[in-house]
């Protein structure tokens, strides 16, 4: 069975879908620098507008079930990616009390988000994947394969993370946070942005008439750092290389990568490299200076983005792009229009964890 | 509507402990020091496992409803004491550290997959890597570890007696389903649920039943 991309929709600093193409495409960053984790260390974050974050999450599930072709959930199968699911409450509570006592160690956990769901939305069965960066691009991964393999028709992939101390001071712990908006591919890059998202894709085993088909998946583990990139992208070409595989193409048939694209020296270096080596002058380049980089949210919210690319047959500029790094790659200064065919969208992890994903016009 | 298919299980092992697990043969299976002391307890149990399930290369499933307890609170602790973070702590934090450590020190550049699914955790896991069994045709380790060895973690602590635990098996796909079984009900008392599934294939495997049905 093939897998097809039947609908989603999303929520970020720059608000809903509609307006997440319309920011990237008018290069309106939702960026804003922030001194409300760190008061002496001005950081460039994606912060979104909500009271609560597990309401905006029901929210975004809610309109993918409205305008699907289901009644419920059912018989849907529920795969939520995220790197810190309850860590924002835990916080809350730890930093207050000094103490545990307070915390609910099922609200902590990373699946606090899939029994919300499950709770309002009653799914068939769900899971919960958390590989860092990856975890969402990972759901999609599973997604698919379950899908090939027949045992599920309709599945519901969640991206979901919020803000939190512990993301945010962590990162900036490992120097790689930018003082202001990123620059991703630049030559004097400072850094990346974090930030918050949450996107929701349906993945079902039959095509509708605006279907995006999910036609190539692939993973691999770079085996060389737990936080820095092999230097030489095997591991970044590995996964790019397994999702070619999978969609049976080859490189010259993606017409845009959706890269990872964080903003920081050591992954965009080792990514340019990986594409220059692999596709040579395919147009690439990095929504994270609009949305920053959404970590856990990042797989799933960029899959959303790649399937909007080929709808509306735009192109992306790179967002603040004045002096690119690499001039082996195809970096697009201005929105190209342009029918794309295949649209590959990368996510790297801590650990050397590698994702790559491709989606498909419907001829 | 889901799948069921049958999977060998090929070898399986289970530890846990109390408190600290004490001798998980750190300096036999990691010699270089310098990597040793980086290692999260989760990982040093996982690379436990593995080794006694002869694992050496290929994908892997990986699943803990908590992990990286400790080092998440060394961060939090540093926020709100105003210490600085330590960067290690910060990269030991994220789920999948545990098998990026068993990539790393194996050179394994395959896929790896973390579930974080609560309670259900290890089901979750042989279900993912009975997928990734089927897609592949590899064999898959499908491990699960739980370090809840923090201070006071008995202000929060209602579900395990055992503060450090884990399992892990290496399946492959039964192309023959004849004498497959269902996985058994069976109870470890005072074990955390979110080990329990993959504890009772480990304990069903050491009773001579090799050949189990997972639902994918």
């Amino acid at each position: 069975m093939k897998a097809f991309i039947n609908g989603y929709e999303s929520n970020s600093c720059v608000g809903n879908t509609k307006e997440l193409m319309e920011s990237i495409y008018k290069q309106q960053t939702g960026i804003t620098i922030d001194t409300s984790y760190m008061p002496e260390s001005p950081v460039g974050l994606g912060k979104m507008k909500y009271n609560d974050f597990f309401e905006s999450l029901s929210s975004v599930v809610t309109a993918v079930l409205q305008k699907s072709n289901l009644e419920n959930f059912n018989d849907t199968l529920l795969i939520v990616g995220s790197s810190v699911g309850g860590m924002q409450e835990s916080e809350q509570h730890y930093f207050r009390d000094k103490n545990y006592k307070n915390i609910d160690s099922s609200r902590h956990a990373i699946s606090v988000i899939s029994d919300s769901l499950e709770k309002e939305f009653n799914f068939c069965d769900s899971r919960s994947i958390s590989t860092a960066c990856t975890s969402s691009a990972n759901a999609l991964l599973l997604a698919k394969r379950l899908i090939n393999v027949g045992a599920y028709k309709n599945i519901l992939v969640v991206g979901a993370d919020a803000l939190c101390y512990t993301t945010v001071c962590g990162f900036y712990a490992l120097s790689v946070l930018s003082s202001k908006v990123c620059t991703p591919f630049n030559e004097n890059r400072e850094g990346m942005n974090v930030a918050e998202a949450v996107a929701v894709l349906l993945v079902q085993d039959e095509q509708i008439s605006d279907s995006i088909e999910l036609v190539g998946v692939g993973a691999s583990s770079d085996s060389y750092h737990m936080t820095n990139p092999d230097p030489e992208a095997k591991g970044a070409i590995a996964s790019m290389s397994n999702a070619l595989q999978d969609a049976k193409i080859d490189a010259k048939d993606i017409g845009y990568i959706n890269a990872h694209g964080t903003g920081t020296m050591a992954n965009d270096t080792v990514e340019g490299l990986g594409v220059e080596k692999l596709f040579g002058d395919v147009y690439i380049s990095s929504t994270k200076a609009i949305i920053g980089h959404t970590l856990g949210a990042a797989g799933a919210i960029e899959a959303i983005i790649s399937c909007e690319v080929i709808k509306q047959g735009i192109v992306p500029a790179q967002a603040n792009l004045t002096d690119a790094q690499n001039k082996n790659i195809n970096i697009p200064n201005e929105n190209i229009i342009q029918n794309v065919k295949y649209v590959m969208s990368n996510s790297f992890a801590f650990g050397g964890n590698n994702t790559s994903l491709i989606f498909g016009e419907i001829n | 509507m889901s799948k069921k298919v049958a999977v060998n299980i090929i070898s399986a092992s289970k530890i846990y402990a109390p408190k600290k697990i004490e001798d998980l043969e750190e300096k036999r299976i990691v010699p270089k020091m310098i990597i040793r002391r980086r290692l999260t307890r989760n990982a040093k149990i996982m690379l436990f496992l593995a080794d006694k399930c002869a694992f050496t290369n290929g994908r892997i499933v990986y699943a803990s409803a908590f992990g990286e307890l400790q080092s998440t609170v060394g961060i939090t602790d540093a926020i709100v004491n105003e210490t600085l973070i330590s960067p290690t702590l910060f990269q030991n934090s994220v789920y999948n550290s545990a098998p990026s450590y068993f990539s790393l020190l194996n050179e394994d550049k395959d896929e790896i997959i973390t579930i974080s699914s609560g309670m259900k955790s290890s089901l979750d896991a042989l279900k993912t890597a009975a997928l990734q069994a089927l897609v592949s045709n590899e064999k898959v380790l499908c491990v699960a570890t739980e370090c809840l060895d923090i201070n006071n973690i008995e202000e929060v602590n209602n579900c395990t007696n055992y503060l450090e635990a884990g399992a892990g098996v290496v399946l492959e796909i039964a192309h023959d389903e004849s004498g497959a079984v269902e996985i058994e009900e069976s109870k470890e008392e005072g074990l955390i649920d979110s080990l329990s599934d993959l504890v009772k294939v480990v304990k069903m495997w050491e009773n001579g039943y090799k050949k189990v049905f997972i639902n994918l």
